[in-house]
């Protein structure tokens, strides 16, 4: 983690959480009392996102700790839930919606380990499983170098038995966590492209293989692992260097630890395109052929989406036909013909995402 | 620096000498030169004395008209003349002001003058000064764009000035690279499009080579592209048509493919003109609209059984079963 920068919100305690966070960063801390002093530092920048990837702010979460994933209109949703620890990221991904989700976009870590005991307590109690997970507005794993959080949370999950925590990422920062006792209930999920797309869109973080050999190693350790093919990015040739994306998995990981594999093309805000036309100028992704989808983001032409499904589900099925494979907001078509069922009734597929969490992680299948 | 009111003839001034002139507009010289007879001249050209000459700060028109009224190059006008020692840049201003001051300045005539006065003034300074010069406010970074469109070539400003290109296109193309623009400007000639038509030419266009990995030009040489462009034999609305369409097929080739096919299904189907079918929106949902209107039972009988018969056609079928 690379930051020049670093905030701190005065009213947070310092505590052995932020002293760690100030022993691992560089830069030299500035205390400060307004919000507003971080975001007219970030705004005065020619390019406000790059400054935002090297400024730290770590101040407590004001907002929701727990809520559930927004989804969006007309296509299927997964049911899941985000534990917010922070936000955005210190990798550069071309494509990544952050960059245009918050104005301006902060790197925040959310201090507070006991708060979000206190927030995940209250699920643990309830007789109902949930998929939770940090890597909805950050990246989950890029904290694991500074921070004590992965850790405590990793821990904080080993104790109960209806909550799964997927830590999900780009990066290959697994060293400490794999002495740690998790109790089969942290699943670990790497977001997974081609070669090609890691080295020309995903600036900054691991390569495919080194995402796999962390994948191996935490294996190694009992942990669970998750996939995420998201986004797809159709391009000459990708059918072929998705394919082989799916073998490699198969080379370094056994199906068997694996909890699913989500599947998703890139769609995008429209106001995205400006911000990757602006900032990464060689970028060729958002000139595939998209329109206007129901829920207003720019998606590719279905047929072209289906293609790319079917062609890249075939594959992963000849290497582990029962594992568990969903789309990440599809409609029923694209369900059908690509894998031929589609979970229209309300919490379905939430329900089919549980069942293997249960299956998977020793949860509660009582609370199925 | 006050302008000296005074007889001097027709003849004394040199009208070939445009450098002070502003607007594109030909006023109607016959309505001018009968107003100038019946009337009279209300407001005196202003003119500088140039070697022994006289050259037209504000009022070619009226100085035309008044040449055309009389037939003859001699007759005496009135004018003001600019002191001798009255400089370039307050010549400038006098010829910006005079009309500004009469009316709203054209999108090209402000071109025109803030990249003369750029001679003189910085872009911070002609917005500073804009109310007393333009008789409106320019922000600097409308001034700033203005001059980016200023600095493109011929045949730019006409083409602006003909609303063949609109400021937004221009602004638009002026940061390109000189071939891409020499590339715009001949589309823009040969096409007659609205300003959100010839954004979307321009993103197609620039997006079609970005992704294939080729120069805009490239794309503007496309055979089919030059067919459309430049056969004198289809009008600028219509060339407007086919190249969007051209354009739309080359960015979007399965949209366009499956949309035609789509659209050939349906008219085989033989729904008639009274019955409307139409396809979800980007085909992207799966919600087909069918509607008719019906006057008495048996437009509405008749419309029932054409959909009946529909129902045994295979290109339905296909349509919802792809």
């Amino acid at each position: 983690m690379k930051i020049n920068t670093l905030f701190i919100d005065k009213t947070i305690p310092e505590d052995l959480e932020i002293e760690y966070l100030i022993s691992k960063v560089t830069a030299d801390p500035q205390w400060i009392e307004n919000t507003k002093t971080v975001y007219d530092y970030i705004n005065d920048a020619d390019d406000p996102i790059s400054k935002a990837k090297k400024t730290l702010y770590i101040t407590s979460n004001k907002g929701a700790i727990i809520k559930e994933c927004p989804g969006t209109s007309f296509y299927t949703c997964c049911d899941y839930t985000i534990l917010h620890t922070g936000t955005f990221c210190t990798m550069d991904c071309s494509y990544c919606i952050l960059q245009a989700y918050f104005h301006p976009p902060v790197l925040q870590y959310f201090a507070g380990l006991k708060t979000f005991s206190n927030a995940l307590e209250k699920r643990f109690g309830q007789k109902k499983i949930f998929r939770i997970g940090t890597g909805e507005y950050t990246d989950s794993l890029i904290w694991e170098q500074v921070s004590l959080q992965p850790k405590f949370l990793i821990e904080t999950f080993a104790k109960q038995k209806n909550c799964l925590l997927e830590l999900k990422t780009k990066t290959n920062n697994i060293d400490s966590l794999l002495p740690l006792d998790h109790n089969g209930k942290t699943v670990i999920a790497w977001s997974l492209n081609t070669e090609d797309i890691i080295s020309s869109e995903e600036k900054g973080t691991a390569s495919l293989k080194a995402r796999l050999k962390a994948a191996k190693r935490v294996e190694s350790k009992g942990y669970r692992l998750a996939f995420h093919f998201d986004p797809l990015v159709i391009y000459p040739g990708c059918e072929t260097q998705y394919k082989k994306v799916v073998e490699l998995i198969f080379e370094y990981v056994s199906p068997e630890s694996i909890v699913w594999i989500s599947i998703g093309t890139f769609r995008f805000m429209p106001g995205l395109k400006q911000v990757i036309e602006k900032r990464f100028n060689h970028s060729t992704i958002p000139y595939g052929e998209f329109i206007l989808g129901l829920d207003n983001k720019m998606r590719y032409f279905k047929p072209l989406r289906i293609k790319m499904y079917q062609k890249i589900i075939s594959c992963i099925k000849e290497y582990a036909p029962d594992l568990l494979l969903y789309f990440c907001m599809e409609d029923e078509e694209v369900w059908e013909k690509c894998l031929g069922f589609f979970p229209g009734k309300k919490g379905e597929l939430g329900h089919l995402l549980d069942k293997s969490a249960v299956t998977h992680c020793s949860l509660n299948s009582n609370l199925l | 620096m006050s302008d000296i009111f005074c007889e001097i003839n027709s003849s004394d001034i040199d009208l070939a000498d445009e450098r002070y002139k502003i607007s594109f507009l030909e006023n109607d010289m016959g309505s001018l030169a009968e107003s100038l007879k019946d009337v009279g001249l209300l407001f005196p050209p202003i003119v500088r004395p140039v070697n022994n000459k006289f050259i037209v700060i504000s009022g070619f028109n009226r100085i035309r008209a008044h040449i055309h009224i009389h037939q003859v190059h001699n007759k005496k006008i009135l004018v003001y003349k600019t002191d001798p020692d009255t400089s370039e840049y307050q010549c400038l201003l006098k010829s910006i002001t005079a009309l500004a001051f009469k009316r709203q300045l054209t999108q090209a005539e402000l071109i025109i003058c803030t990249n003369r006065l750029y001679q003189f003034i910085d872009e911070k300074q002609i917005s500073q000064k804009s109310s007393a010069i333009f008789n409106t406010e320019l922000s600097a970074r409308f001034v700033k764009d203005l001059l980016s469109v200023g600095r493109l070539p011929d045949p730019s400003l006409e083409l602006i000035s003909t609303g063949h290109l609109s400021f937004k296109s221009a602004k638009k193309i002026s940061c390109f690279e000189k071939d891409t623009i020499e590339s715009f400007l001949s589309i823009f000639s040969n096409i007659r499009a609205s300003n959100n038509k010839q954004l979307e030419i321009i993103m197609h266009i620039m997006e079609i080579a970005a992704r294939d990995a080729v120069k805009p030009k490239a794309v503007f040489k496309n055979p089919e592209i030059q067919a459309i462009l430049f056969d004198k034999k289809i009008e600028l609305v219509l060339k407007t048509a086919l190249l969007r369409t051209c354009l739309f097929e080359q960015r979007f080739p399965t949209v366009f493919r499956v949309r035609q096919k789509t659209r050939e299904k349906i008219a085989s189907i033989k729904f008639g003109t009274n019955i409307k079918f139409l396809p979800p929106e980007n085909l992207d949902s799966q919600i087909y609209s069918i509607c008719f209107t019906a006057q008495n039972f048996d437009e509405f009988q008749k419309n029932v059984q054409t959909l009946y018969s529909a129902m045994k056609s295979k290109s339905l079928k296909e349509i919802f079963n792809p």
